[in-house]
């Protein structure tokens, strides 16, 4: 496993509805990154459709693994690097469920998926309208460590983290498509998990309009203290590249020592409480 | 919540940039020329007319000038040629006098007495100008309705608010003053009192009896889910009035939709055909 290595965080725009486009905007993306010395590449939530399609959804979903992530292994394959990217996954059991996925691939093809399970029904979002909520965490394990997918708005719950990082995440993933209104909760979100569970944090977000929503960019690669150690631009295009070195996990979680701390019985107590809420 | 006037500040910069960007990326996705958009000389469409020559070039904006005898005001057709020299696009001015002459003596039931309806024929008048420029042109209509006239329902159906896009809707009328003082818009359009122009001495303050000062702040509150009581006890100013806000906000729901059938197929226009605003 490499301790130490680098990640692209890859903020595009989608081309809505058009797979063939962002598959082929994703390769050229990958390719730069791998040009640049990345092992990871990270691309938004719904990448591969644009996040806004509503009805057009049960056109566009696929099974996982399916054709387009078929392509997406090929380009892994070819790059040998790691990629992740979001889409609509329909369910193999049936015709019409759907979830909102994050999908790992790497080297030797199809490595994990991940399930979206707080879905966003309010203001402009309508996410249960469309998507069934996944059940599980997702910690994958890879030649680049154990990384936790999650997509978004999970990061509103700090469980949906913490529990990837007791599952022996060291690097957690979150894809998203928040438009600029929220910007705020997300830069300080994205910090707090990274510092409650002493690990990475990798967030990349959308950019460009669909339907009057504006995504915001602004991904970023966050250290387990804290800091940001790569940046991306605001409302455009960009890919910044950030190093992960999981060795500076350790003098922080000595030093903020969350995990040895924690207290499962207060679980308990939050399970019950908030079933009676 | 404190509902005081500073709710209703934000980052100027960046709300010109994002309001830029947006007619800028819709005019370049739908394949437009450009913008046409009805210049009135008030703050609302002064504000849009900056914000698109800012955002797709003056080359690429139309001004028009739908001037009519009954509310001809000299004052607003100079700044109009003002806003449209300061930001460099063209205007061409057209008076509607004519046409609405011929609308007048050809309706059999048309009552001059009627003001609502006479005005209202205005307001859909210079619509159809605007959108004969559009279609000829090639060209995307540009709305300049705001928040606070919007939620009031304080605009004429198929009229004034006909658009394309509209670029400041989701502004309070106070907000696109402040806006229109960062766009170095001058003041004595950037404060001038509003009106629709739609018979003589009309103001919009006067017609919806209060200040929008007073009245945005309502919005806000109602718009952040605050019960009236609370926004009445904040602003103190009496319940009745609040709820009085909120009975007209809610009543002319029917302006702002798509319009209502009866649900007889398996999915409906405007209900539950849920496809993206720009085709996917």
């Amino acid at each position: 496993m490499e301790k130490e290595f680098k990640v692209a965080l890859a903020q595009i725009e989608c081309k809505r509805g058009d797979k063939n486009s962002n598959i082929d905007k994703i390769e050229e993306k990958v390719t730069e990154a791998k040009k640049r010395g990345a092992k990871l590449v990270i691309f938004p939530e719904m990448s591969l459709t644009g996040y806004v399609v509503r009805d057009e959804i049960y056109e566009l979903a696929e099974n996982i693994p399916g054709p387009s992530t078929k392509t997406l292994e090929r380009i892994a394959q070819r790059t040998k690097t790691h990629v992740v990217f979001g889409m609509p996954e329909l369910s193999g059991k049936t015709r019409a469920t759907v979830f909102n996925s994050s999908v790992l691939v790497g080297p030797k093809g199809f490595i994990g998926k991940y399930r979206k399970m707080y879905l966003p029904t309010h203001s402009v979002f309508e996410e249960k309208r469309y998507f069934r909520p996944g059940y599980q965490s997702a910690v994958l394990d890879t030649e680049l460590g154990k990384i936790g997918l999650i997509i978004c708005y999970d990061i509103f719950f700090p469980e949906v983290s913490r529990l990837t990082r007791l599952e022996g995440a060291q690097l957690i993933v979150c894809i998203s498509a928040s438009p600029a209104v929220r910007r705020t909760f997300f830069e300080t979100l994205t910090t707090a998990r990274a510092i409650e569970n002493t690990a990475f944090v990798a967030y990349v977000n959308l950019v460009g309009f669909e339907d009057g929503l504006q995504f915001w960019g602004g991904s970023r690669l966050i250290g387990p203290s804290g800091k940001i150690l790569a940046k991306a631009r605001y409302d455009e295009e960009d890919m910044v590249l950030g190093t992960v070195d999981y060795d500076e996990i350790r003098p922080v979680e000595t030093f903020v020592p969350t995990l040895r701390d924690l207290r499962p019985e207060l679980f308990d107590k939050l399970r019950e409480t908030s079933e009676k809420l | 919540m404190d509902l005081t006037p500073s709710v209703l500040n934000l980052d100027w910069t960046e709300v010109e940039k994002r309001i830029e960007h947006f007619i800028k990326d819709y005019v370049e996705k739908s394949g437009a020329r450009g913008i046409v958009l009805g210049l009135s000389g008030g703050v609302d469409s002064c504000t849009v007319a900056a914000l698109s020559a800012k955002a797709v070039g003056g080359s690429k904006v139309l001004g028009l000038q739908l001037p009519e005898k009954e509310v001809f005001a000299a004052v607003d057709a100079k700044h109009s040629s003002l806003i449209a020299k300061k930001f460099k696009f063209k205007t061409i001015r057209i008076d509607i006098t004519p046409t609405l002459q011929a609308f007048y003596s050809s309706i059999p039931i048309f009552d001059k007495s009627e003001k609502l309806c006479k005005g209202n024929l205005k307001a859909r008048t210079r619509m159809v100008y605007i959108y004969y420029y559009a279609n000829n042109r090639n060209m995307l209509v540009c709305g300049s309705s705001d928040k606070s006239e919007t939620m009031m329902g304080y605009f004429t159906k198929w009229g004034d608010v006909a658009a394309d896009i509209s670029p400041i809707m989701d502004l309070y009328k106070t907000q696109v003053r402040m806006l229109a003082q960062h766009l170095k818009i001058p003041k004595e359009i950037a404060r001038k009192p509003s009106t629709p122009a739609l018979w003589p001495n009309q103001l919009a303050e006067k017609e919806l009896g209060i200040k929008y000062e007073q009245l945005d702040l309502i919005l806000y509150g109602l718009e952040h889910f605050m019960k009236t009581d609370e926004i009445a006890k904040q602003l103190k100013i009496s319940k009745k009035r609040v709820d009085d806000v909120k009975r007209r906000w809610h009543s002319t729901e029917h302006k702002r939709q798509m319009l209502l059938t009866a649900k007889l197929g398996y999915r409906t226009v405007g209900k539950d055909f849920r496809l993206p605003f720009t085709a996917v």
